[in-house]
Order: structure tokens, then C-alpha cells, then sequence
């Protein structure tokens, strides 16, 4: 599901990207200076220019995706070092803010919350481009 | 993929088109990278994405070396995922507790006296990653923060055209950005005494067109206060007798009235709204290595809710002695000030030095911040580490 949201995603990116004029072709093959140009950066993706990280795979994944990354990227998940507590917490204040996560999906989905992003989690931010550059 | 997540996906890419970010993108990509000397060196012109969308990311210390941080290298701070205004379409409404209503175009605005300040925005959340026990948020560190200047408009100036009444205390300010689903919008009010006082309404950021990641094409500045107060996008202010009511203003932003037990959670009527900023200083420009008996530079930046920094001194000795920095001559009424301080390791192994800030009020900057549940203006003491070789 998250392949498909993201192709989805990227489909329409891509038409918009084609809106502004026939330079995409011809700018790709240009070599960006070496600091413009971090590993995960592809200029045609929005905003920062980096690759959006999936999530851990997992039997809650599909529903992580589908609930979570409506509203926001991967990353603010990604980077959350968090008791059960907090996560269950964290889950019933995004529900009550439109999540959709069945009532009887929630502890399966703060268990996956917490194995992955727990107290032990050691995340390090995304390197990416200056911004408009 | 259902109706639902098919719609907010090609949402969020169309917002993200209608903002500029492809077209931005687009144009990027025709042209040669526009050359920067503004004395920070390619290698560390780059960010640290802390959200894709809605768009987060902090500035490395080491690019928060000059006493003006460029914009493209600012961070960036937003709650979602904005439908930046059409300058078509956009209007600065003012009403609530005034004689004459009005509604602005940026043509009027930018016809009033204009006006420039040089200081510091600071999200108030950054350093929420450093807090222990862990807070839930985005994890800023320490880059959430940089120095500009900003051109615009006197709030005091703008606000006088349409009479203030008497009974006005606080600016309710609302911006153009809606949230998804049902999270309760982003409005915010503020003492009008503060922002009659220091406010401005901010088109430019160091000389250039604000850019739509921070706020075009008016934001508010206040200068001293934290980042959550400076409503980006902003299309409505009305001058009220009481403070705006809300998610924004009820629960969230606030600070508690005095320190507590680290991991439990303050009620709400145990704290204020976070307002002015704390006195705070980093390392930004540290050499990874030293020779004993060679001195180098170890270089950071200092600012307080206080106009100025008077003071920054540096430990060699885990706070045990402190010797005094070198302030740079360069500030304004609260920029921040850097600071340069010569370090000369007298054994091998690894140095650790650490920074205090005071600040024109005396207030010194702590060993360890205040934790609070929302992770709110982190300023204990920084460390930098140095290896020391023979």
C-alpha cells in the first residue's frame, strides 16, 4: 500500500513537474556540484528534495501507513523514542485529530510503535539540501 | 489504497505544487546553483530533515557560523502541510477592538513607513530532543534557530490607521494555513503592549522576498519571543480585550510557573505561555582535534529574551573555572552575539568545553534546562569535545 502511495504520489508529482516546461530530461543528466547534491537527494521530489524513508515493515505497517502518513511523513515517526505509554498516549491524541485506527487495531499498533520506536531508538535526522538552492 | 489516502496524497502534492516547491524545483534544476559568499563554505550548506511533510528541518551548528543565517539555510518550522496565499488573492484583514475595520492589500502595506530589525527566531521547541525523560515531537536539537533580518511594517504603525480601543489587550493572529482532518487550527494571540512595542510585519528576510517556507508574504516578528508567536502566512488580526482561546493557546506553548519533577506532566494552570526567549548559547565552529600547548578558535553564538548578551565564558574544567569568551562587536537588541574563545589543551586525551551565556539582565544561563512535557526552550549548558593529541 505504501508503494502504491507513494507512486500515486509520485505520479502526480510528476505531472506537475511537467507543467513548468520540457528541462527535466536535459536537467537530469547535469552534474549538481557535490555538496548540492547528498545521496538521497533527487531534486524532482518536493520541498527538502529527499527520498521519504519507509516504515518498518510489520503486520501494523499497512495500517501505520494508511493512518499516520496521511497527514505527515515517516520521519517525525522515525525519530520518537518513546514508552508504550507515550505511544498509546500518542496514538488516542491523533485519533481524537482524525487518525483513522480501529479500536481493536490500537494496542497491536502501539506494540509496533513501541518495538520500533521505543527508548532505545538511535535516529539520526536526514541530510538534505539547503532549501530553494 | 482507498478514496481517502488517494485524495490526501494528491492533496499533499498539490499542495506542495501550488506552493512552489516543484516549480521552485523546476527552476533549480534549469539554472546553475546560485553562488553564496556568505562566508559559510559548500560542505556545510545543508539541513537536517526532521519532517518531510509538513516540512521540518533544523540548520547544522556548523552552518550557524555567521552573525546573519542565510535563508536558505534557516531552518524551517511548519505544522502542515500550507497552501501558501496567491498574492492574487491575499489580504491582510484587521478588525475586533478597533475604530475602522480594514482589510489591507501588500501594495498599502508596503507604502507605510518601513522599518528593519536584525534578531533571533527561535522554535520553541527546539532542543526537545535533549530533554530526559524523552518528550514526544518533532526532535529538534539545536539548530532550530538562526539570526536575520527582517523588513516590514510597525505592527504599531498598521494597527494605528484602523484606532485601537482602550479595552484591547491581546493581538489574536490567524494565518493562512489549514490543518488536516480534525486538528484545531494554528491561532494564537499575544500581549498587545509586547507587539505595539517590537512588532513587525515582516515582507523581506535579509534583503530578499520572504520566502513562502516562512511565512509569504507577511509574517509577524517579535522580536525576543519565541518562534510560535511570529504567525506565518498571516491574514487576520483583531485587537481583542482577552486572549485567543484554544488547542494552540489552551494546552500547547506553555511553560510551567515553576520547575518540577522531570517526567511529570504539569496542568495547564501551572503554566504561562512561552514567550520570551531563554538566555542560551552553542558552539557552532569546533575543531575535532589539538595538539598540546597549540591554541585554536572555538567559535558559537549567544542570545537571550533579554535585548543583548553581556557575558559568554567558557569551562575547560567541567564548570569548575570559567574564563571569559571574546564577544563579537556586531549586534542589535536581541540578535544574538557570537563569540570566540582560544582554547589551549595542557594534556592529551579527550577536552570537553563548555558555554554560558548572561544577558543584560543579569539572568544566567543554567546547567540544566527546566524539562517540561512539551520539550519548551532547552538552554543548559553546551558542550563541545575536543581530541587532544601530544
Amino acid at each position: 500500500m505504501r508503494a502504491r502511495l507513494a507512486l500515486a504520489a509520485a505520479a502526480v508529482l510528476g505531472l506537475a513537474l511537467a507543467l513548468p516546461g520540457p528541462l527535466p530530461a536535459a536537467a537530469r543528466k547535469k552534474k549538481p556540484a557535490a555538496q548540492e547534491a547528498p545521496a538521497n537527494f533527487d531534486k524532482f521530489l518536493p520541498v527538502f528534495g529527499t527520498r521519504l524513508a519507509d516504515l518498518p515493515q510489520g503486520p501494523m505497517k499497512s495500517l501505520a501507513d494508511s493512518a499516520c502518513l496521511a497527514c505527515h511523513s515517516s520521519d517525525i515517526l522515525l525519530q520518537q523514542h518513546l514508552t508504550e505509554k507515550q505511544w498509546a498516549a500518542t496514538v488516542t491524541k491523533m485519533v481524537g485529530w482524525g487518525a483513522a485506527v480501529p479500536d481493536d487495531k490500537k494496542s497491536e499498533l502501539v506494540a509496533y510503535l513501541v518495538k520500533n520506536f521505543g527508548p532505545e531508538n538511535t535516529w539520526q535526522p536526514v541530510t538534505t539540501r539547503p532549501m530553494g538552492r | 489504497m482507498n478514496r481517502r489516502q488517494f485524495l490526501s496524497a494528491t492533496a499533499a502534492a498539490a499542495a506542495i505544487a501550488r506552493a512552489g516547491g516543484i516549480a521552485s524545483g523546476a527552476q533549480a534544476a534549469a539554472k546553475k546553483p546560485t553562488p553564496v559568499s556568505d562566508g559559510i563554505p559548500p560542505s556545510r550548506r545543508r539541513l537536517l530533515q526532521l519532517n518531510g511533510y509538513a516540512a521540518n528541518a533544523e540548520t547544522p551548528l556548523d552552518a550557524l557560523t555567521t552573525y546573519i543565517t542565510p535563508n536558505d539555510l534557516f531552518f524551517v518550522r511548519s505544522h502542515w502541510i500550507p497552501a501558501y496565499p496567491s498574492l492574487k488573492t491575499w489580504s491582510l484583514v484587521v478588525d475586533g477592538e478597533v475604530e475602522r475595520p480594514r482589510e489591507w492589500k501588500l501594495a498599502d502595506i508596503k507604502a507605510l513607513p518601513r522599518t528593519t530589525v536584525t534578531c533571533v527566531l527561535q522554535c520553541s521547541g527546539n532542543g526537545r530532543a535533549l530533554h530526559r525523560p524523552a518528550i514526544p515531537g518533532v526532535q529538534w536539537r539545536y539548530g532550530a534557530v538562526g539570526n536575520a533580518r527582517w523588513t516590514g511594517v510597525r505592527v504599531k504603525d498598521l494597527l494605528a490607521r484602523s484606532g485601537v480601543r482602550a479595552g484591547a489587550k491581546h493581538l489574536h493572529t490567524f494565518g493562512s494555513d489549514k490543518p488536516p482532518e480534525k486538528v484545531p487550527p494554528f491561532h494564537r494571540s499575544l500581549e498587545l503592549e509586547k507587539v505595539l512595542e517590537d512588532g513587525v510585519l515582516a515582507f523581506e528576510m535579509n534583503g530578499e522576498t520572504l520566502p513562502q517556507p516562512h511565512g509569504a508574504p507577511l509574517r509577524l516578528i517579535v522580536p525576543g519571543w519565541t518562534g510560535n508567536h511570529w504567525m506565518k502566512w498571516i491574514t487576520h488580526l483583531s485587537p481583542q480585550p482577552e486572549p485567543q482561546k484554544g488547542f494552540y493557546m489552551d494546552t500547547a506553548y506553555r511553560y510551567p510557573d515553576k520547575p518540577g519533577e522531570p517526567g511529570v506532566a504539569f496542568k495547564p494552570d501551572e503554566m504561562h505561555p512561552v514567550t520570551e526567549l531563554f538566555v542560551k548559547s552553542c558552539f557552532t565552529d569546533v575543531p575535532a582535534s589539538a595538539k598540546v600547548g597549540s591554541s585554536v578558535s572555538v567559535r558559537g553564538f549567544a542570545f537571550s529574551g533579554a535585548p543583548d548578551v553581556s557575558r559568554v565564558e567558557v569551562s575547560e574544567d567541567q564548570g569548575q573555572t570559567w574564563k571569559d569568551a571574546v564577544l563579537d562587536n556586531q549586534h542589535d537588541p536581541w540578535a544574538w552575539r557570537l563569540f570566540t574563545h582560544r582554547f589551549t589543551p595542557s594534556a592529551p586525551g579527550p577536552a570537553t568545553l563548555l558555554a554560558r551565556a548572561t544577558d543584560s539582565r543579569g539572568a544566567v544561563q543554567p546547567k540544566e534546562a527546566v524539562w517540561n512535557q512539551s520539550g519548551y526552550l532547552h538552554n543548559g549548558w553546551h558542550a563541545a569535545e575536543i581530541a587532544v593529541t601530544a
